[in-house]
C-alpha cells in the first residue's frame, strides 16, 4: 500500500514541477488523437450525414459494416495499416512507419466508425419535418443539411467527444505503428507500459492520473452534450 | 390568372393510387379550402402544390410553365410557394433567425431583413415575441410563427395543412383572422386543409372537396365505416356499432363505407309520440353554429353527425347546446361510397 502511496505522491510532485519528459509526453499524445478526431469528424460526420439521409446502395448492409467496425480491437488496425506502410509495402516509399502520421493513420480508422454511426444516430433522432421546413422555406440542398446538422449538433459533438477518448486512451495502434520513440511517437500510453516494464513507476503514474483526468473531462463533456441532444 | 394548373395528376404509394386529379386549375389571388376525410389526399395535394413531392404521374403547370421535377429548378420554385404543416417545427433557435431563415436563403439583405420580419410578426400579433426561444412557445404560438415565417418569404402562394387542427377557440379563430389579414393585405393565393366545414366558409366559397384521392362536385359529409346487415329481404342497413343502424341502398359488399347528407337527417320533436318513426336516436347537442344562412348541429348520439338546417326548423325545434333530441336517417339521404 505504502508503494502505491508513495509513488502517486511522487507523481504528483512530478506534475507539479513541470517535468519536462512529462509535458513532452502529454504533448505528442494530445497532438497524435486531436489530430485523428479532426479527421475522422471530417470524414466521420459527413458520411454519417449521407447514410441516414439518403437512400444509398446497400444501405443496412453499410450501417451493419460500420456497427461491426466499432468493435475492431486497435491491434488488428496496427496490423492492417502496418501491411500498407512497411518498407516494402505499397506506401513504403513515404517513410510513414513509427512517425506520429502513422499513429493519426491508425487512430483515424478507430473512430471513424464511431464518429460515423454517432452522427448517423444523431441525424436519424432528428425530426423529419426540420428537412421539410427547410426546403419548403426554398433552401438548397446544402442549407439543408446544415439545418439538420445544426439540430444534431449536440449529438454529434457527443461523438466527437466520444471518439477522442477513445483515441487518447488506446494503447495497441501508438506501440505498433509509433514505435514508442522517445520524444517523437511515445504517448501516454505507451510510456506508461515501457515504465511499467522497466519497473518505474512513478512517471507512470504521474501519466495515468492526467489520462484519468483527461477521460473524466471528456466524460464529463460528453454526458453534459448527450443531456443537451436529448432535451 | 392561373396560378396551377393540374392534368392527370396521379400519386401511386407501393400501389395504392392516393391522389387521382383528371383537371384543376387554381386562380391566383384567391383562397380555396381542401377538405375531405382523413386519408382522402388533401395533404399529398399540399406536398405536389409545394413541389416537394412529385407526382407519379401527370401534368402540373405553374404559373403557365410546366414544372419539371430536378431539385435545382424545384429550389427556384419552392422560392415562390411556401407550405405550412399541420404541426409545424421550429428550428431550436429563437423566434428571429426561424424567421430570418427563408430570407436569408433568399439572399435579402441584411438591414432590410429586421424590418421584414417585424413586419411579418406584426401580422400574427406575435412582435413581442421577436427574440424569444421558438422552443418554449405554445402550440398556438408556434403555427403563428411559422405563419410568420411563411409570409415573411413574400410567398407567391401559400398553402396551409390544417393550421387550426387541435387548437382551442381562440386560438382557432385568431388564427382564421391571421388568414383574411394576409389575404386582403398582401392578396396572396392561401389554399388551407381543414375539416371545419363552418371555418371554410367563414373564409371563402372555393371548396375542393377530397374522396379517395379524387375530387368530387358533391360534398360527402357524415362518413362512416360499417357491415351490411339486412332485416328483411328488402330493407338494408349499415351497423355502425352495436347500437347504430343506418338504413341504405342494397349493395353486395358485406364491409360499406357511406355518407349521410347533412339536409336529410330528420330532428324529430322528443314532445311528439313518434310511434310511426322507427330506428330514432337520443342525442346530445355538442356544437352549433351559422353556415351562411342555414344553422348547423353536431348531435352526438353515440357517433357525431352533422345535421344542416333552415333557420326555419333550427326556430321550430329551438335547439341549444346540451338540449336532448332525437333524429332519425331516412334511406335517401345516405349514399354508399
Amino acid at each position: 500500500m505504502s508503494f502505491l502511496t508513495d509513488s502517486f505522491l511522487s507523481a504528483l510532485k512530478l506534475m507539479a514541477s513541470l517535468d519536462a519528459a512529462l509535458i513532452e509526453i502529454v504533448t505528442v499524445s494530445l497532438k497524435v488523437s486531436v489530430s485523428s478526431t479532426f479527421i475522422a469528424c471530417f470524414i466521420g460526420v459527413p458520411a454519417g450525414f449521407v447514410i441516414s439521409t439518403y437512400n444509398i446502395p446497400f444501405k443496412r448492409s453499410v450501417i451493419t459494416l460500420l456497427n461491426t467496425l466499432l468493435a475492431l480491437p486497435t491491434v488488428v488496425i496496427g496490423l492492417f495499416v502496418y501491411a500498407f506502410i512497411s518498407r516494402n509495402s505499397i506506401f513504403g516509399t513515404y517513410d510513414l512507419l513509427y512517425t506520429q502520421q502513422a499513429i493519426i493513420i491508425g487512430q483515424s480508422i478507430l473512430i471513424i466508425p464511431i464518429v460515423c454511426v454517432f452522427t448517423l444516430s444523431a441525424i436519424n433522432r432528428i425530426d423529419k419535418r426540420y428537412r421539410k421546413t427547410a426546403l419548403t422555406l426554398g433552401a438548397n440542398q446544402v442549407q439543408t443539411a446544415l439545418v439538420i446538422l445544426v439540430e444534431a449538433r449536440f449529438g454529434i459533438i457527443a461523438s466527437v467527444v466520444a471518439a477522442f477518448g477513445r483515441v487518447i486512451s488506446e494503447i495497441g495502434i501508438s506501440m505498433m505503428l509509433g514505435g514508442n520513440i522517445r520524444g517523437f511517437t511515445r504517448t501516454m500510453t505507451t510510456a506508461m507500459a515501457l515504465q511499467y516494464d522497466k519497473g518505474e513507476f512513478v512517471l507512470a503514474v504521474a501519466l495515468g492520473i492526467i489520462l484519468l483526468s483527461i477521460s473524466l473531462s471528456v466524460n464529463i463533456l460528453l454526458n453534459y452534450f448527450q443531456g443537451k441532444s436529448s432535451e | 390568372m392561373i396560378l396551377y394548373s393540374l392534368k392527370n395528376i396521379k400519386k401511386y404509394y407501393t400501389g395504392r393510387t392516393v391522389l387521382d386529379i383528371s383537371e384543376l386549375d387554381i386562380h391566383s389571388g384567391n383562397i380555396y379550402t381542401l377538405s375531405g376525410p382523413n386519408g382522402a389526399g388533401k395533404t399529398t395535394f399540399l406536398n405536389i402544390l409545394s413541389f416537394l413531392l412529385m407526382p407519379s404521374s401527370g401534368r402540373l403547370e405553374f404559373l403557365d410553365i410546366p414544372v419539371k421535377f430536378n431539385e435545382k429548378y424545384l429550389q427556384q420554385l419552392r422560392q415562390t410557394v411556401v407550405l405550412v404543416n399541420q404541426h409545424p417545427i421550429l428550428f431550436s433557435t429563437s423566434v428571429y433567425k426561424n424567421i430570418e431563415f427563408g430570407l436569408k436563403v433568399r439572399k435579402i439583405p441584411l438591414k432590410k431583413r429586421k424590418k421584414m420580419i417585424e413586419s411579418a410578426l406584426d401580422l400574427v400579433d406575435m412582435k413581442g415575441f421577436i427574440n424569444a426561444d421558438a422552443r418554449h412557445l405554445s402550440g398556438g404560438e408556434t403555427r403563428r410563427i411559422a405563419i410568420a415565417r411563411a409570409i415573411a418569404c413574400s410567398p407567391g402562394a401559400l398553402l396551409l395543412d390544417e393550421p387550426t387542427a387541435d387548437l382551442d377557440l381562440e386560438s382557432r379563430l385568431t388564427i382564421e383572422n391571421i388568414i383574411r389579414q394576409i389575404h386582403a393585405q398582401k392578396n396572396i393565393t392561401i389554399i388551407f386543409c381543414t375539416h371545419d366545414l363552418s371555418q371554410a366558409s367563414r373564409l371563402t366559397s372555393k371548396n375542393i372537396y377530397f374522396l379517395n384521392g379524387q375530387i368530387h362536385d358533391i360534398y360527402h359529409e357524415n362518413i362512416f365505416k360499417g357491415d351490411l346487415v339486412a332485416s328483411k329481404p328488402d330493407e338494408f342497413y349499415c351497423k355502425i356499432n352495436e347500437k347504430i343502424l343506418i338504413p341504405v341502398q342494397s349493395t353486395d359488399k358485406d364491409k360499406i363505407k357511406i355518407s349521410i347528407h347533412p339536409e336529410k337527417i330528420n330532428i324529430i320533436d322528443c314532445k311528439k309520440k313518434d310511434s310511426d318513426v322507427s330506428l330514432s336516436y337520443m342525442g346530445c347537442v355538442t356544437h352549433l353554429g351559422m353556415e351562411k344562412d342555414k344553422i348547423r348541429a353536431v348531435i352526438d348520439i353515440g357517433i357525431s353527425v352533422s345535421v344542416l338546417m333552415e333557420k326555419s326548423e333550427y326556430d321550430l325545434h329551438m335547439l341549444r347546446l346540451n338540449d336532448s333530441v332525437k333524429i332519425n336517417f331516412d334511406v335517401s339521404g345516405t349514399t354508399i361510397l
